[in-house]
């Protein structure tokens, strides 16, 4: 590895490094689609976070094709995938005595949901 | 790193366990010749001196006083922020969000501590601490209670977890009576908590 040196660190704040991967991968779902989160209990990295597993949303935009984290961080490929803006009710996540007009949104991948019947 | 005496903690206490750690992790990168105590120095100079929530309250002002630069901003906000010269680590793909008089936006991750660095700086102890990233997904009124922040019943509350790669920043709402002022002096009245969510534009 190179040794990170006070040279490149201008370069290296300024410029960053997206995951967004340049590459025409077809989505599975599009905004509108109503999805069910996979209820998947992996024990190495994931960016499904527990409380949204398996849970009814919405998908309201699509924000392009990103590596997936979940095999990327161990050296399994990038595997991109469309990365999705999902709504989901306070209702449908935590219980329908909370208030009908709160909303949680987040980041979803393709391989974490699959359409809802 | 300069170290001024207008303090008045203690010399002689140990170090703590994040500090030894730290430390140890410093000792053995620059062992192994993978980083240069420069350019760590460089790195905490930048984000301590150059790039914090300034940057954030000059988008939204900007925001505030040209509906077509507010349009860009909510349609591709990465592009948008990097017109006015911010972009970099922790900003490749940003999104804002806007706070109305019907909808309140408000920013956690709540798997580690995912933020906007390019607009806002480095996050604050509490937006990576656990009880903020535990609360504010289940009791975002609670959390904004604790913050003095108090909305009708009838404003929707939108939460937005940046689990994944986007980074998001809140656009607040402009405060009333504030018509008359200048960018430069909308750009004062933006607080960081306002464009985490935490907070409102215009309050102290």
């Amino acid at each position: 590895m190179p040794t990170l040196t006070k040279d490149v660190v201008p370069g290296l704040i300024a410029t960053g490094a997206s995951c967004r991967i340049d590459e025409d991968v077809a989505p599975k779902f599009k905004p509108g689609d109503a999805v069910v989160t996979r209820n998947i209990n992996p024990v190495t990295h994931t960016r499904l976070p527990r409380y949204v597993r398996g849970k009814r949303g919405v998908v309201e935009r699509d924000h392009g094709v990103f590596a997936f984290p979940d095999t990327s961080a161990h050296g399994g490929g990038e595997k991109p995938q469309h990365v999705y803006s999902v709504k989901f009710s306070f209702q449908e996540l935590w219980g329908e005595d909370h208030a009908g007009n709160m909303y949680l949104y987040i980041d979803m991948f393709d391989d974490y949901m699959r359409p809802a019947s | 790193m300069a170290h001024v005496h207008d303090h008045d903690h203690p010399h002689n206490k140990p170090l703590s366990d994040v500090e030894l750690r730290v430390k140890a992790l410093e000792s053995v990168l620059t062992e192994k010749d993978l980083i240069d105590a420069e350019a760590i120095d460089l790195i905490v100079e930048t984000f301590e001196t150059r790039i914090g929530p300034r940057n954030g309250a000059k988008v939204v002002a900007r925001a505030w006083t040209d509906p077509d630069y507010k349009k860009r901003l909510l349609e591709n906000a990465t592009d948008a922020i990097a017109e006015l010269g911010f972009s970099g680590v922790q900003g490749e793909d940003m999104i804002v969000v806007e706070n109305t008089d019907a909808v309140h936006n408000i920013v956690v991750c709540t798997l580690c501590s995912c933020y906007p660095w390019p607009t806002l700086g480095l996050p604050p102890v509490w937006y990576k601490a656990a009880p903020y990233r535990s609360k504010v997904v289940k009791d975002p009124r609670g959390v904004l209670d604790e913050f003095g922040v108090s909305l009708p019943e009838d404003t929707e509350i939108r939460v937005w977890d940046s689990n994944a790669e986007l980074r998001y920043l809140v656009l607040p709402r402009r405060p009333d009576g504030t018509d008359g002022m200048s960018e430069g002096e909308l750009a004062a009245i933006v607080t960081r908590d306002s464009m985490i969510g935490t907070g409102l534009a215009g309050a102290s």
